[in-house]
């Protein structure tokens, strides 16, 4: 997609071909694989926090404080590619 | 590559075919003319550079944003003396099983270093150019990563440019 067409939906508020978007970014062209990788990153966050281990929120609360949205926003989407990796089941051609 | 992934499962049977269906909008028009610029010598007396969308770096220079959703618009320069070995991928978009084998087959470095030892071509850039192809913005593709790397590209003396996409 081109970002002419993403900023498009932007401002219509079309939140369906954002997402769509997204799908087929982390999906690498695949709509139904980006959902599949959408969940597969929560699940392997959330497997991580069942036994409550010990976790460094001084440093989460801190960059969430200090750091500017757009970077979050960059780091969210490392987090995404993290947590796949982390998972195991690593559908890309390439690597990050 | 991982051991996850193999060659079959690389090919994706179909996907390319349909990228404008699976990306609406990415089809980008182009309107303006640039004519091709003529050699202004033999090609066994030009001095030859390399630009590629492979998103091949040196080993420990910043590694391409392969997670952006929008894109990456730097690119690297890659001696272009250097060996294989010196250098990596990174980028998610194509198949790499045969690239992990052997640079060559999507980076021929050391193809185009023979070349010039041989004399098929005059000489070498010092360095080689590499970014990744996946950018949706086609503006800032043009204005910005292209223009810089043509003024490197310029300013390396290079007379004639190979331009492989990956």
């Amino acid at each position: 997609m081109s970002l002419k067409y993403l900023q498009e939906a932007v401002a219509a508020g079309d939140a369906e071909k954002l997402i769509r978007y997204v799908r087929l970014h982390l999906g690498d062209g695949d709509e139904a694989a980006g959902r599949v990788e959408i969940n597969k990153a929560w699940i392997e966050a959330l497997k991580l926090l069942l036994d409550v281990p010990p976790t460094n929120r001084e440093f989460i609360l801190q960059t969430i404080a200090e750091q500017d949205a757009a970077t979050l926003a960059h780091l969210f989407f490392h987090l995404h590619f993290y947590f796949v990796r982390r998972s195991g089941d690593w559908i890309h051609d390439g690597e990050l | 590559m991982t051991e996850n992934s193999d060659a079959a499962a690389q090919l994706r049977p179909g996907l390319w075919a349909t990228v404008n269906e699976r990306y609406p909008g990415s089809m980008i028009t182009k309107d303006d003319f640039v004519p091709l610029a003529r050699l202004r010598r033999p090609l066994s007396e030009s001095r030859l550079t390399f630009v590629s969308t492979a998103g091949v770096q040196p080993k420990g220079s910043l590694p391409f944003d392969t997670v952006h959703p929008v894109g990456d618009y730097t690119f690297r320069r890659v001696a272009s003396g250097a060996s294989p070995r010196e250098l990596e991928i990174h980028q998610l978009k194509y198949p790499t099983h045969g690239a992990a084998r052997d640079l060559n087959v999507i980076f021929p470095i050391e193809r185009l270093q023979e070349l010039a030892t041989e004399g098929a071509v005059g000489s070498l850039t010092p360095h080689f150019f590499s970014f990744i192809g996946y950018n949706m913005d086609a503006e800032r593709l043009e204005r910005t990563l292209a223009e810089e790397i043509a003024d490197a590209v310029v300013a390396d003396g290079a007379d004639v440019a190979l331009m492989s996409p990956a």
